[in-house]
């Protein structure tokens, strides 16, 4: 099975990091929104509390300021740093109408008659900012008397509690959100692989189907009888069975083919031992007469036997052919001669131009037996399509790597069905044609092989079989029997 | 303006309260006893306000009011209109006023009527005497105070200076626990206090003093009296009030109340008692 390297990932990682990115995504939006409300709410609530102790600071700090009171306004602030607990005032400055210091809570910092601080400290704004370096929030109040500027409050207010909050629940929400995400991520990927459990399943039958091992999935592996995958499971056991059961019939039709092409070469058969047995008793009739005669005895019973021999070679080379308790052996060139023998009273029934090529040295370690139905199926076809007279031609060829059979005829050619056939691809057709072909090249696939059907050069079809060799000892060194 | 609103709203209640008095409940007949009293002690503890009260009704047989205002200058002004009966004021109001007012009890401190004033600065601060306090900011505890001003002022002006020019710059803080609070905080970095609420200080709330030291200590002043207008000097509620002060030893309430204010008790000594202070007073006039 191939698959691109994109979808390689398998279901049971994908489904949990989509499920990871959605909550990652979700977790950033949500945080991000949580943290700006946050930061809304802190600064509202430092406003609030900016805006009481500068309220409550320069009511009571005008009249001072207008006298330029420095102890009451230091006395108030300090009075106030104690009072406003709440607000964290770090440091507060009071300034006078000329912008000088005319008092401060931290009076070391910054003494009377001094210039306020640079920077965000020394403005007087209404909003306060808030320095997150520092931790700090600076704030500002102009203090107005009929319309005059008189001075102004500077307060600096302690937000690290605020800063430290915002980073805290920050990183809660970024915790949480993580174990949040990596447990949605763990339940999917336990959810996602017990789902996916029954398609694993279904997909290792299904790769042994395809190697020819269709076997169905045991009741008890079949969860729900209502679920999709039992289902599925059952829909499965359902092609299995029709699998097996093809199998069976193409067994059975294999035998039942094996016995018709007997019987078609059977009459040739007797053809075959009957033309010899004529000589052979006028061999015999010869001998009675002119027995005495040495001359005449000796050739007389050499032709004798060479009749019985050739008698003998059409019944072995049958039986080899069709005896049903057969041990595997290896195929050598003695086959083939069979082979000739086989089909000899087809080729002179038709008159078909018969070439058997090529010589096997030793033994080739294919089963011998199959082999030989496979060329002799293939060759009996060859010779029903040629017309009367035509030539059919065995060819065969091994080396160290495999063996190549080609059957070639001067016929009309295959009929276009054929080729699918031979591949495999179509089903197994009603006509016996369809059927031969079907079993042939379920036959070939037996033995690790391959069939392709072309032109030939005759005129008609080429098939060629091709079938690796795998040294098999159980093929080596036996005998034909 | 302020203060003249409460003036007469008080003179409003005080009215209200005279015809009311049959029903009004207090130790005796007459009129309640107004005793006005400066910041120059720890005027901010209330039980030692409450348990006063309570002695001098008790040993002059009166109601008594007490009354408290920021400045000495407050005080000093409804002492001398007669507002008050009488009132522990400070010893340079009392030489400012001495042909409207009279003594009637000088308080009495480590055995003798007499007390000094300090100039003091942070504790880590290198400083021998006044002069290496020039530039400095300076803080009194009120300009008509002795030990918090006057006292400084004519060691100044003996030194021909004076207060707004030898220091850059000058505050008042209207309480002499202020002054250190004032030097301790770093707002001032010198300041002219009250020997006596000092010590006490020392030893009620050191953590307040420790970071202040002694540049110098003047020498011995007279202790700040209890005085009463001129008109007022023989009638019979003065002398039960002196009566009263005096007796304080004899008494528990007034041990009580001495031991609070870490005083020994009072004795009554001649007006000229006050010379000294008229003529720093006259000194730093002279220069002013």
């Amino acid at each position: 099975m191939r698959i691109s390297a994109g979808r390689a990932l398998p279901l049971a990682v994908k489904i949990p990091l989509l499920v990871a990115c959605l909550m990652v995504a979700v977790g950033v939006v949500a945080s991000e929104r949580v943290l700006a409300r946050l930061q809304e709410a802190q600064e509202r609530q430092l406003a609030d509390l900016k805006d009481a102790y500068l309220d409550g600071l320069s009511s009571s700090l005008v009249d001072p300021v207008l006298r330029a009171d420095p102890w009451e306004v230091f006395d108030i602030l300090d009075r106030a740093s104690g009072l406003y607990a709440a607000v964290r005032p770090l440091d507060t400055i009071v300034l006078d109408g000329a912008g000088k210091v005319l008092a401060a809570s931290d009076p070391r910092r910054h003494p009377i008659g001094s210039d306020p601080p640079r920077g965000p400290a020394g403005a007087a704004v209404d909003d306060a900012l808030v320095d997150e370096e520092s931790g700090r929030a600076y704030a500002g109040r102009v203090l107005v008397v009929e319309g005059r500027e008189v001075g102004s409050i500077l307060v600096a207010i302690d937000a690290a509690p605020i800063l430290e909050e915002r980073r805290q629940v920050m990183w809660t929400l970024l915790v949480s959100n993580g174990a949040v995400t990596l447990g949605a991520a763990a339940l999917g990927w336990f959810a996602v692989r017990r789902m996916v459990s029954p398609l694993n399943i279904l997909n290792g039958r299904l790769e042994r189907a395809l190697d020819g091992r269709a076997e169905p999935i045991p009741d008890e592996d079949i969860a729900g009888a209502n679920t999709e995958t039992g289902r599925l499971f059952r829909s499965y056991n359902a092609l299995a069975r029709g699998l097996a059961e093809r199998d069976a019939l193409l067994a059975k039709a294999a035998e039942e083919e094996r016995l018709a092409s007997l019987g078609r070469l059977a009459s040739g058969m007797a053809h075959e031992i009957n033309n010899p047995l004529g000589g052979l008793f006028n061999a015999l009739d010869t001998l009675k007469v002119h027995g005495e005669r040495e001359d005449v005895r000796r050739s007389t019973i050499d032709l004798l036997d060479r009749g019985l021999r050739g008698i003998r070679d059409v019944v072995r080379s049958t039986l080899a052919t069709w005896r049903a308790d057969r041990e595997p052996r290896a195929f050598r060139q003695a086959d083939l001669d069979d082979l000739a023998l086989l089909i000899r009273p087809e080729v002179a029934r038709k008159a078909v131009d018969l070439e058997v090529a090529g010589r096997l040295e030793g033994e080739v370690p294919v089963d011998a037996i199959r082999l030989r139905q496979v060329l002799l199926n293939l060759a009996l076809n060859a010779c029903r399509a040629v017309p009367e007279g035509g030539a059919v031609r065995i060819s065969l060829v091994a080396d160290r790597d495999a063996l190549a059979a080609t059957v070639d005829d001067s016929g009309p050619g295959l009929p276009e069905e054929a080729d699918r056939i031979l591949a495999g691809t179509a089903g197994a057709g009603a006509d016996r044609g369809g059927l031969g072909l079907a079993i042939t090249s379920r036959m070939i696939r037996d033995l690790g092989g391959t069939v392709t059907a072309g032109r030939s050069p005759l005129g008609g079809a080429s098939i060629r079989v091709t079938i690796p060799l795998r040294h098999r000892p159980d093929l080596e060194a036996r005998d034909v029997a | 303006m302020q203060d003249h609103d409460r003036l007469s709203r008080r003179a409003v209640v005080l009215g209200l309260a005279a015809a009311a008095a049959p029903v009004r409940p207090s130790h005796a007949g007459g009129p309640a006893l107004r005793f006005g009293l400066t910041p120059v002690f720890l005027s901010s503890d209330l039980e030692l306000l409450d348990r006063l009260k309570a002695y001098l009704g008790q040993a002059t047989g009166r109601t008594v009011e007490l009354v408290t205002r920021r400045t000495y200058q407050e005080i000093t002004t409804l002492l001398v209109s007669g507002e008050l009966d009488a009132a522990w004021i400070c010893g340079y109001p009392f030489v400012s006023f001495r042909d409207r007012l009279a003594l009637v009890a000088v308080p009495v401190w480590r055995g003798r009527p007499l007390y000094q004033s300090y100039v003091i600065c942070e504790a880590g601060r290198e400083a021998a005497g006044l002069v290496d306090l020039r530039g400095d900011v300076h803080a009194f505890s009120d300009p008509d105070s002795n030990s918090g001003f006057l006292v400084t002022a004519a060691e100044l002006a003996a030194m021909g200076e004076r207060p707004e020019t030898f220091f850059s710059r000058t505050l008042y803080t209207y309480g002499h626990r202020n002054i250190v609070r004032a030097v301790a905080s770093g707002l001032a970095a010198s300041g002219s206090v009250d020997g006596y609420v000092y010590e006490v200080l020392r030893e009620v709330s050191p953590e307040l003093v420790a970071p202040t030291r002694v540049v110098r200590a003047s020498g011995w002043k007279p202790f700040p009296p209890v005085a009463c207008p001129l008109a007022f000097e023989d009638t019979p509620g003065t002398t039960a009030l002196r009566e009263a002060l005096l007796a304080m030893p004899k008494d528990e309430d007034g041990r009580a109340v001495l031991s609070m204010l870490r005083l020994d008790g009072f004795t009554v000594e001649p007006a000229g008692f006050f010379d000294p202070i008229a003529e720093a007073a006259d000194a730093v006039r002279r220069l002013g």
